[in-house]
């Protein structure tokens, strides 16, 4: 082929700007870390960047209402434990009354001690996180239980999103746990009726009510055995959003971020090739036959 | 018997010869580095011989019989169709890297604004009666809101961007075409006078070249020796001595960007030129902007219309804090057409959160989130458009990066195939130094050789002379 002067000087040019180029797509990957910036990078890569910052975003979000429920959900639990203790000491209270040795003053003065606990369990179940009543159902911004133990709340469980598109419950039924709708006994009840039979000094009305006691215990712990299922499906929740956020970040780092090290090397080959081009080139505009012509 | 004035006669004709290949050496030096140049060559031929001697004829010397140009006629042919495409996909390619909207990672960009809205909906979810929650939830709900008005203006931003370079283009080519018409009436009186205008012919190639680099439009020779430029469907740009005039017109119905009209080369129209026959920088600049960026920029709208309406149907079937039904989350238009750029938040929620309709029922109030649950449920339910609105927003973006790319592998093929060719045509018509030292030298030589002869014929004069 016959090569011509202008030739040699474009040639050197365009070669020297790819070689540039080469070395400055190198560098900016080194500098950035990333290797997709601009959808056409790498499309399928830049799609999965979108979907992965989504599920990523979702996930966190995920993460943090599960933690808010299982909140919410350990209150119930302890104050469900709180009322298996007051119900426990109602019963240790009976059991003793019933003894029929006991004076209508010592019974007049275990019902002050069992009115005292009815006012401790509506109480507890007026537990409030975060501004927010959990035993009432979707009316969680009035108390749900008055002091004479009536239910005011309504008949709703509260869902949250464990997964995307699942949901679980993250509250119980306070009037079939407490107050026994749906076939159970009413605790307060209970209580109360406790509380008459012994200001009424009535010896079998307290043994009586030792039937009704062991149903309500039995009804706070089967709740209890409710709730702590629904903690652990919020702290699983978590987990899963934490390692379904952490494996999808890497994906898409795997996928998106420069690798360092080749980078590093691809940055140092583009600089070598850039430097062995200026230098050909260069050399080859010294060659022409004008200097070797002598005058 | 050939006479020694003769001699002198012939050796000054045949001195000017080299002196004149001398002389063309040197201009092709000269323009060396000149772009379109081609080299000349000067055609030396021996004069036909006039005297008869006894045993032969014998020549008058030497004379310059032409100075042509070396072109490949094979490599011409094959560059304005290089040209045309290298323009064209270096125009669109160079117009598509420079969006940055659909950016995966752009900070603000409209993927995270749509999942940053959703988070904001489970906190409302998990407890549907905070007004902390609810206020970040209607903010987030506007910044989605501007997060599409600022995705879809920074698409028209570099669609209007392109509009002003095709009028820019469209200048320039009303520019050229008028030189070129003008060129080819100077080269028919110039041929009229017998020589070949090679330094005008150069010209005419030049403007040829920039005209098919900025229209797509390609060289027609005739009989005459005029060149015609017809624009892709063959609509001459250039005819003969006469050029057409492109001009620029708003079109209403592709939101007002330009559209291409004609006024031919005799003088009528201007009727309008269809995108198909516009083709080098102009059509890349079309592509891109009707093409690729329309595409995305409609998509958007798309988007932004079945998101809201999606959205909003789940609103206003719920019930917002105060036992009221039938709120909206967006206003958006009747129809998509420049949805994404109008998508507002509705301005009752906006000014008071607790209109959000969280509950499904008003009997749930305040505590109900089924309703808010089905809000968040749209996140993976497909829209109008086919798919959810997280994989409807991947798509747009997987498929402008995948013009993009297209267009970038296809300038750099293009690219590739015009500097081989133009590579090719360097060789066959560009100026070697070495080549012209050499010439030079010879013609130096030759030159030099001449003056003896005719330092010899006079010596031979007067030896004539002095017998006596």
């Amino acid at each position: 082929m016959r090569v011509t002067d202008k030739m040699i000087f474009q040639n050197a040019a365009a070669n020297a700007a790819k070689s540039r180029d080469r070395a400055q797509t190198a560098m900016e990957q080194v500098s950035t870390g990333m290797r997709v910036v601009h959808p056409g990078d790498d499309p399928t890569v830049a799609a999965m960047m979108v979907r992965g910052q989504q599920t990523v975003d979702r996930m966190n979000a995920i993460s943090q209402n599960a933690s808010r429920a299982g909140d919410e959900v350990d209150a119930a639990d302890s104050a469900l434990q709180s009322l298996g203790d007051v119900l426990a000491r109602a019963r240790e209270l009976a059991v003793q009354m019933g003894n029929d040795s006991y004076s209508a003053t010592d019974r007049a003065g275990a019902a002050t001690e069992i009115d005292g606990l009815v006012q401790q369990a509506v109480t507890l179940m007026n537990t409030n996180v975060n501004g927010r009543y959990i035993f009432g159902g979707n009316k969680d911004q009035t108390a749900p239980f008055d002091t004479a133990g009536n239910y005011n709340g309504d008949t709703a469980v509260r869902q949250v999103e464990v997964a995307p598109g699942v949901l679980e419950d993250s509250s119980v039924r306070a009037d079939v746990a407490v107050k026994g709708v749906g076939g159970g006994v009413d605790i307060f009840a209970t209580l109360q009726s406790l509380s008459t039979a012994l200001k009424t000094n009535n010896g079998d009305a307290i043994r009586g009510s030792l039937t009704d006691l062991t149903t309500s215990t039995t009804q706070v712990t089967t709740t209890l055995a409710h709730v702590g299922a629904m903690g652990d499906a919020f702290a699983t929740a978590q987990t899963l959003a934490k390692s379904t956020s952490d494996a999808t970040t890497k994906n898409v780092a795997n996928q998106s971020e420069a690798d360092v090290i080749e980078s590093s090397s691809q940055l140092a080959l583009a600089n070598s090739a850039l430097n062995a081009t200026l230098t050909a080139a260069a050399q080859s505009f010294n060659l022409s036959l004008v200097n070797k012509l002598g005058g | 018997m050939p006479d020694l004035l003769t001699i002198l006669n012939q050796s000054s004709t045949s001195l000017a010869a080299h002196r004149e290949a001398a002389a063309v050496a040197g201009q092709n030096i000269a323009n060396v580095n000149t772009p379109g140049y081609s080299r000349q060559t000067v055609n030396l031929e021996a004069l036909t011989p006039d005297q008869l001697v006894p045993n032969g004829w014998i020549g008058r010397g030497v004379d310059v019989q032409s100075i042509s140009q070396s072109r490949d006629a094979f490599l011409e042919r094959q560059i304005p169709n290089a040209i045309a495409s290298q323009s064209s996909s270096s125009t669109e390619s160079d117009a598509l890297a420079a969006v940055s909207a659909l950016d995966p990672n752009a900070p603000g960009g409209l993927s995270s604004a749509l999942s940053v809205f959703y988070s904001s909906l489970r906190a409302v979810a998990q407890n549907p009666a905070d007004p902390a929650s609810r206020r970040v939830a209607v903010s987030s709900a506007t910044q989605l809101a501007q997060s599409f008005n600022r995705t879809s203006q920074a698409i028209e931003d570099a669609r209007n961007g392109l509009d002003d370079k095709i009028n820019g283009i469209v200048n320039e080519v009303n520019t050229d075409a008028a030189n070129m018409a003008s060129l080819n009436a100077q080269i028919r009186t110039a041929r009229a006078g017998g020589a070949q205008p090679n330094d005008l012919l150069d010209a005419r190639r030049q403007l040829q070249d920039k005209l098919t680099a900025l229209t797509g439009a390609q060289p027609v020779m005739d009989s005459q020796g005029d060149v015609s430029m017809a624009l892709p469907g063959g609509t001459a740009l250039v005819s003969q001595d006469r050029a057409a005039q492109l001009s620029t017109i708003p079109d209403s119905s592709n939101r007002g960007h330009l559209s291409l009209r004609i006024t031919r080369a005799d003088g009528s129209g201007p009727v309008s030129l269809p995108t198909s026959a516009a083709g080098g920088a102009i059509g890349g600049a079309i592509a891109a902007r009707d093409g690729t960026l329309g595409a995305a920029s409609t998509s958007l709208d798309s988007l932004a219309f079945d998101f809201a309406n999606a959205i909003n149907g789940v609103s206003s079937a719920g019930f917002a804090q105060d036992g009221t039904s039938g709120h909206n989350v967006f206003t958006v238009g009747a129809t998509s057409a420049g949805a994404a750029g109008q998508i507002t938040i509705d301005a009752t929620l906006a000014a008071d959160p607790s209109l959000l309709a969280a509950a499904s029922a008003a009997g749930g109030l305040p505590g109900d989130n089924t309703n808010m649950n089905a809000m968040i449920a749209t996140e993976q339910t497909a829209l109008a458009g086919g798919s959810d609105p997280e994989t409807t927003f991947s798509s747009i973006v997987a498929g402008f990066g995948g013009a993009s790319q297209r267009a970038k592998a296809m300038s750099d093929q293009d690219g590739a195939l015009l500097d081989n060719l133009t590579n090719l045509r360097e060789s066959a018509s560009g100026v070697s130094l070495d080549e012209e030292m050499v010439n030079l030298t010879s013609a130096q030589r030759a030159f030099e050789a001449m003056s003896k002869v005719i330092t010899t014929a006079d010596s031979m004069l007067d030896t004539l002379m002095s017998l006596k």
